[in-house]
């Protein structure tokens, strides 16, 4: 279809007359098209001025009670409840994990110290070693898993963000997964936060950024957190990282570090 | 970028008042769940949309329901809206009159609605009527008024009642050729007529 069809299309569109097969074929055209949606943008202005030619009209008082009612009910468990009770469950199938094998990580250790000591007092060095390094792997090991767990969830999803020009040479994936917002952020090469301060985590929708978790780096400049993006942010948000106060603020106040493609 | 928004929403929180917010602005603080700026939403846009709805779909009980719905979409979508494609208004509207349709084309009350002759009466008072947009409502009126009949009776079928256009062309018994260009014609000259005046349209 040429494209004059489809311009033709719109006016017919804004005022929802177009039949079924006819809508699907122009929204598949708004998807790829650069001028069409801002075309459609003007026909919708002028049809929604003919709302007002409706006779005003009173709903009843229970409508706004409900809908403040409806929205407090879905607030808390959102925005309070779960992300608290997700964390613990988290820290507590961590520990757990953790307990177990730190428990084979000491049988290994007492048996190697053992057979060590007996054959060379300088071994000692070398079980220190060794178990730093197992220490460290457990430790990549937990993350891994997150970060598999997240990854084969349902509709995972990777946002990439890039170091600004405070620092360049950074860079973090955040994976989330779309259907409940769990989020694992793995970020390399920040510089360590000044005393008193934090990296935090920002989610913008539109113009408007929403506050995520508040976390530090390792002297490397690595960090690896958890976090909960807010349903509305699921779609269609850009991802930020500030540097903020280390008990992270409402609204951002500092210079921003990563950010993802919009 | 972001010191910008921030500075916004502090200044935002600031207003004690959010009567005297914007619908933009409004819509932000929604974004970030700010309950009071849904309310103060509702109260600005309840008679225009309502009023629609009932409209729309002549029953008061799917009118409410759907009016309902309207503002819990707004509440979980505030975040998309994009101001520079278009009024707060445009987006609202286009949202309720879409669910509208959507209900009345799922509850197949077209044909209730064609039969019925009586239309649920609207109750608020001259001096309400007076104070909520009279004057775009003047505007959008004297500017249809400036459209032949044929094509006027064509946008309305279309707006109010959510008619295809091969339904309008039943209804009217004309070729749906016929019905086509004059929803056309209407659209343009609807379009030319408000081109200026949609943009300061503004409730409050």
């Amino acid at each position: 279809m040429v494209h004059e069809n489809y311009k033709e299309m719109l006016a017919p569109y804004a005022l929802s007359t177009l039949d079924r097969e006819e809508t699907r074929t122009l929204e598949e055209h708004l998807a790829t098209c650069h001028d069409c949606p801002r075309e459609l943008d003007e026909w919708q202005g002028t049809t929604a001025a003919l709302a007002l030619l409706a006779a005003l009209a009173e709903p009843s008082p229970r409508v706004r009670a409900n809908i403040l009612e409806r929205i407090q009910a879905q607030r808390e468990p959102v925005r309070t409840v779960l992300p608290f009770m997700q964390t613990k469950r988290l820290w507590n199938s961590t520990q757990k994990f953790g307990a177990i094998a730190a428990g084979l990580a000491l049988v290994a250790m007492l048996i190697s110290i053992l057979v060590l000591w007996k054959q060379n007092r300088t071994a000692h060095d070398e079980i220190a070693r060794l178990s730093a390094e197992k220490a460290s792997a457990q430790q990549e090991l937990d993350q891994q898993r997150k970060l598999v767990e997240l990854l084969s969830a349902r509709g995972a999803s990777l946002a990439v963000l890039s170091g600004t020009a405070q620092a360049p040479s950074a860079h973090a994936t955040l994976t989330y997964d779309q259907q409940t917002g769990r989020a694992v952020l793995l970020t390399e090469g920040l510089p360590p936060a000044p005393k008193g301060k934090a990296y935090q985590l920002w989610f913008i929708v539109g113009n408007v950024p929403m506050p995520g978790k508040v976390f530090t780096t390792d002297p490397t400049g690595k960090a690896l957190s958890t976090d909960q993006i807010p349903s509305q942010a699921l779609n269609a948000a850009v991802f930020a990282i500030t540097l903020e106060p280390e008990s992270g603020v409402k609204a951002p106040t500092g210079p921003i570090y990563l950010v993802s493609a919009s | 970028m972001l010191r910008i928004y921030s500075a916004r929403l502090r200044a935002s929180a600031l207003q004690s008042n959010l009567v005297n917010l914007s619908d933009v602005e409004l819509l932000h603080a929604i974004a970030v769940h700010d309950e009071a700026a849904l309310a103060c939403l509702y109260d600005r846009y309840r008679l225009i949309l309502f009023g629609l709805l009932l409209r729309i779909l002549n029953s008061r009980e799917e009118a409410e329901d759907v009016l309902q719905e309207v503002f819990l979409q707004i509440w979980r979508r505030a975040g998309n809206f994009d101001e520079g494609r278009g009024q707060a208004f445009t987006w609202m509207v286009t949202l309720a009159r879409s669910r509208a349709i959507d209900r009345l084309r799922v509850l197949a009350a077209r044909q209730r609605l064609a039969t019925s002759a009586t239309h649920e009466t609207a109750e608020v008072s001259d001096a309400v009527a007076d104070a909520v947009g009279s004057e775009q409502r003047e505007i959008v009126a004297g500017a249809l008024a400036q459209i032949p009949d044929e094509q006027r009776r064509t946008l309305m079928l279309a707006y109010f009642e959510g008619l295809t256009q091969s339904e309008i062309a039943t209804r009217l018994g004309a070729p749906l050729g016929t019905v086509k260009t004059r929803m056309r014609s209407g659209m343009i000259k609807l379009r030319e007529l408000l081109a200026d005046k949609v943009q300061s349209f503004y409730f409050h």
